[in-house]
């Protein structure tokens, strides 16, 4: 009888979980990919404080790491951990400027297609301007709050890495709320973004080491 | 040959020779008093809690190149633990797992796949996590005790502070040289919150901090 009653909650669970994401009709997907566009369009600069966890299964607690993220239109991005150290990379064309707690770096990404890949990503998924890449397979999803896009890639060589790369829309702003890397392990990266402010004036200095 | 470059190989292989005789004998256990076995067993007891999560920031460099990251080693079962190095932004740089004796690649970035690297790391960590230690010679100084192990032709030094009680530094080596040397900083407990492994033959040093938010 325990069994019966435990197996009817699962599955009631199931459901449940099934309902809050429901996928977005093609009508849907048209509107929602050009108002983003529109939005990214019109945002040249974006300053916003993140959290990332990273989740292994084996942990106890994922781990938590915080900061600030700054983006200027085009391509100019920045992350700056401030907590629980600091550490902030600049992606610059085809260079990762990389400064670890005053100890300073440079990487060449430009021989490296993965890196390549991986920044492209990152800049076009904080703009929202992802949905034209052909490098991926694109599913829209849809929640009480949310508009969720999970982008899976052609590549091999990337998809040895990266498994699924999920962004989490807000309905009302469509801003990108939620970044989520999911390795083929299941292990994640997540990123939530929180304080957002748009267009501020953000001078080039911050995108300097 | 010139004259003069005679002169210079000539001087620099007696230079070599003298360097030779005096590593004949290990530094580290110069001036060191012999001491009778107390204790046959030494536990290192610093990744030995399967309830904590230890969570380094990690500073690599490696012949004049700079790497961090973050260090993450974790206590599965009894003689089974897992290391993993991430990016700052989360993804793996390698996945280790340590079972006994055994020793499994989960994986490892292709540029880093390389049978030296793989098997440097492997055997600092073996050093670092090593819980049970068999003492085959114990000696003394002022400030330290020193339990001594047998690592296959290798052997380990534990360094015991004489008042403390904890272990601040081990050192690995061959008969004659000393190979990698692990200090321990930041004590508290059972927990090193600083851990500096510095290679003496070849240019790799890796510094640990502890991330105490975690």
């Amino acid at each position: 009888m325990h069994k019966f009653i435990f197996y009817i909650y699962s599955l009631l669970i199931i459901v449940s979980v099934h309902a809050q994401q429901t996928q977005m009709s093609q009508a849907e997907i048209d509107i929602f990919k050009s108002r983003v566009k529109t939005i990214a369009n019109n945002t040249k600069t974006i300053l916003s404080d993140f959290t990332q966890y990273k989740h292994l299964e084996f942990l106890s607690n994922d781990i938590k790491t915080s900061g600030k993220m700054s983006f200027k239109a085009p391509n100019l991005i920045k992350w700056e951990y401030t907590d629980p150290y600091k550490y902030s990379v600049i992606f610059k064309e085809d260079q990762l400027l990389i400064n670890d707690d005053g100890k300073k770096s440079d990487v060449k990404i430009g021989s490296s297609k993965m890196f390549k890949k991986l920044n492209h990503l990152i800049v076009n998924s904080v703009s929202g301007n992802l949905f034209d890449d052909n490098e991926f397979d694109i599913s829209y999803y849809k929640t009480d709050s949310f508009y969720v896009v999970k982008f899976t890639s052609k590549d091999k060589n990337l998809s040895k890495y990266i498994k699924e790369f999920i962004l989490h829309f807000d309905k009302r702003k469509l801003h990108v709320t939620e970044v989520k890397m999911v390795e083929p392990s299941d292990d994640y990266t997540q990123i939530l973004f929180k304080n957002r402010q748009d267009n501020i004036p953000l001078k080039d200095e911050v995108f300097t080491n | 040959m010139s004259y003069s470059k005679a002169v210079l190989s000539l001087y620099q292989i007696t230079l070599i020779m003298l360097l030779s005789l005096t590593s004949c004998t290990l530094v580290t256990t110069k001036n060191l008093v012999r001491a009778p076995i107390v204790k046959a067993e030494y536990q290192n007891l610093y990744f030995s809690n399967t309830n904590t999560d230890y969570v380094y920031k990690s500073k690599i460099d490696v012949y004049g190149n700079y790497f961090g990251g973050i260090l993450i080693i974790k206590k599965i079962d009894k003689s089974h633990h897992r290391v993993v190095l991430t990016t700052e932004f989360g993804s793996k740089v390698f996945d280790f797992e340590f079972q006994n004796d055994n020793f499994k690649v989960n994986s490892i970035l292709e540029e880093l796949n390389r049978k030296m690297i793989v098997n440097t790391l492997k055997k600092d960590f073996q050093l670092l996590l090593n819980e049970q230690i068999s003492v085959t010679k114990e000696y003394k100084n002022a400030d330290y005790t020193i339990y001594q192990s047998q690592n296959k032709k290798r052997f380990n030094f534990y360094f015991i502070n004489n008042k403390t009680a904890d272990l601040e530094k081990l050192i690995n080596t061959s008969k004659t040289k000393e190979k990698v040397i692990i200090i321990f900083n930041n004590i508290d407990g059972k927990l090193a919150k600083k851990i500096l492994i510095a290679h003496k033959s070849i240019k790799l040093k890796i510094t640990l901090n502890y991330l105490d938010n975690n």
